[in-house]
């Protein structure tokens, strides 16, 4: 017998199996090799040569081909976690798209010379690309890494929210009211919002200021060219209970997505949400002014006192209506949500459920 | 293409018995290569590919138990019906007579 091919062969399937199992599967096709060959040698009536060693692995099939026999479908991202991969997908592409707009508008509106606006656009576009393909990269390894986990757990863990059919209640479709659905649209813009202002606050809270070019024009927007910051200090304190808070508003949307609809939890999840929003509004009304600008800082540009003076006390005035109204509209939201768990319908029995 | 369809349908309908084939003939115990030629013998030819990882899913599940043994003049893998998989046997057995009687029926 040929011990030479049938331990290659053996040892090139083990490879590709976990190490665990290896050495038992290896030994068990081992034998049933051996098996095979006594069986062909008896009916041959010689004993076990190479030709007949070449068969009977010809006959088992491809290492490559046992080997999967062994391992089952294995997925890097398997059909249970796909779904939400590809929610989460849509999102972050939406999220580098937006973020891509933004530097490219914050990039010509800054460029000095016209002609480099292809330049510019064509420099936009790579980096448009580079940040998609690093997304994907490190959105697919998040994703395998959590497949692969579960598969070493052997977790029979479903990620689509559908419930198992013990679980699920027909009923359940009774209590579905148009009121109660969520609106996806606006629901992926909330989380892309959020995820804008989480790394423009976070990590580049520069682009936000005010300028003057060398020609005398000024402007309020964002870039590198900047002089002059447009939030000021007391605004960044409150940056971290934002990012909390917008940190929260994207889980509850990814939760209300998966859901589709809402329910009791998501709506006292969101009616706390809006009460810390109410609180960080009100404590920002009670701060130092929120803007960094000063009448000094404005007077080149508008060229008196006086009027830097009024404009800001009119961006002043601006920002701490908007402070009131983020309350305002945030009481209003407290009480329809609040409305909607008190009129919540009641299920109706069906007759012969009693 | 039918001829795909058929050999499709053929599988199909195979991944269905091969379960119940398997638990039938390891009442007692078999090593792989006498398991294949048993269901063989009678008929069922179970490509090898399909049959050992099977048994090895069957003990995992806690249908069956295996043992390494001697016997003759080398090592082999001896499989049987665990306490559990002698209970499940027989009431698979019954399901599939009233599969039978139903197809017959249809067919």
């Amino acid at each position: 017998m040929n011990t030479n091919l049938i331990d290659n062969y053996v040892s090139e399937i083990g490879r590709r199996l976990p190490k665990k199992t290896r050495g038992d599967i290896e030994a068990e096709i081992r034998s049933i090799l051996q098996d095979m060959l006594d069986e062909r040698s008896q009916k041959a009536g010689k004993p076990v040569d190479e030709e007949m060693t070449l068969e009977v692995l010809k006959a088992y099939g491809a290492p490559e081909k046992v080997a999967a026999t062994y391992q089952g479908e294995r997925y890097l991202i398997g059909p249970r976690l796909y779904p939400i991969f590809m929610l989460v997908l849509r999102i972050v592409l939406v999220v580098v798209g937006v973020l891509a707009a933004i530097s490219l508008g914050i990039a010509l509106s800054h460029m000095l010379n016209p002609q480099n606006a292809v330049e510019t656009v064509l420099t936009a576009i790579g980096n448009f690309i580079v940040s998609v393909m690093t997304a994907l990269g490190n959105l697919v390894l998040v994703f395998a890494i959590i497949e692969w986990a579960l598969f070493r757990a052997g977790a029979k863990v479903d990620f689509k929210g559908i419930p198992n059919e013990k679980e699920w209640d027909p009923r359940s479709l009774l209590n579905v009211s148009p009121s109660s659905l969520i609106k996806v649209g606006e629901t992926i813009a909330e989380i892309v919002g959020a995820c804008v202002a989480i790394i423009i606050f976070n990590f580049y809270p520069q682009i936000l200021g005010f300028g003057i070019f060398s020609n005398g024009n000024w402007y309020v927007g964002a870039g590198t060219a900047v002089s002059t910051p447009l939030l000021s200090q007391a605004f960044f304190h409150f940056v971290p209970y934002l990012t909390v808070v917008w940190v929260l508003t994207i889980l509850l949307d990814i939760g209300l997505l998966r859901m589709g609809q809402w329910n009791t939890m998501t709506r006292i999840s969101f009616i706390g949400l809006k009460v810390i929003n109410i609180g960080i509004a009100a404590a920002m009304l009670g701060a130092p002014t929120l803007l960094a600008l000063t009448a000094a800082s404005l007077t080149p540009a508008l060229g008196s006192a006086e009027s830097a003076h009024s404009l800001l006390t009119l961006l002043d005035l601006f920002v701490r209506i908007a402070l009131w109204l983020t309350i305002f509209g945030s009481i209003v939201e407290i009480i329809r949500a609040i409305s909607r768990l008190a009129t919540k319908e009641v299920i109706p029995h069906f007759a012969g459920n009693r | 293409m039918t001829n795909e369809s058929f050999e499709n349908g053929i599988l199909e309908l195979r991944r269905g018995v091969i379960l119940l084939a398997v638990l039938s003939r390891l009442d007692q115990e078999q090593y792989g290569y006498s398991l294949i030629k048993r269901l063989a013998e009678a008929g069922l030819e179970i490509d090898q590919g399909t049959l050992y990882p099977l048994l090895r899913r069957l003990e995992g599940q806690g249908l069956l138990q295996s043992a390494w043994r001697v016997e003759t003049d080398r090592p082999r893998r001896y499989y049987v019906l665990s306490d559990e998989g002698r209970t499940l046997l027989p009431r698979l057995k019954e399901e599939w007579i009233a599969i039978v009687s139903i197809m017959d029926k249809l067919l």
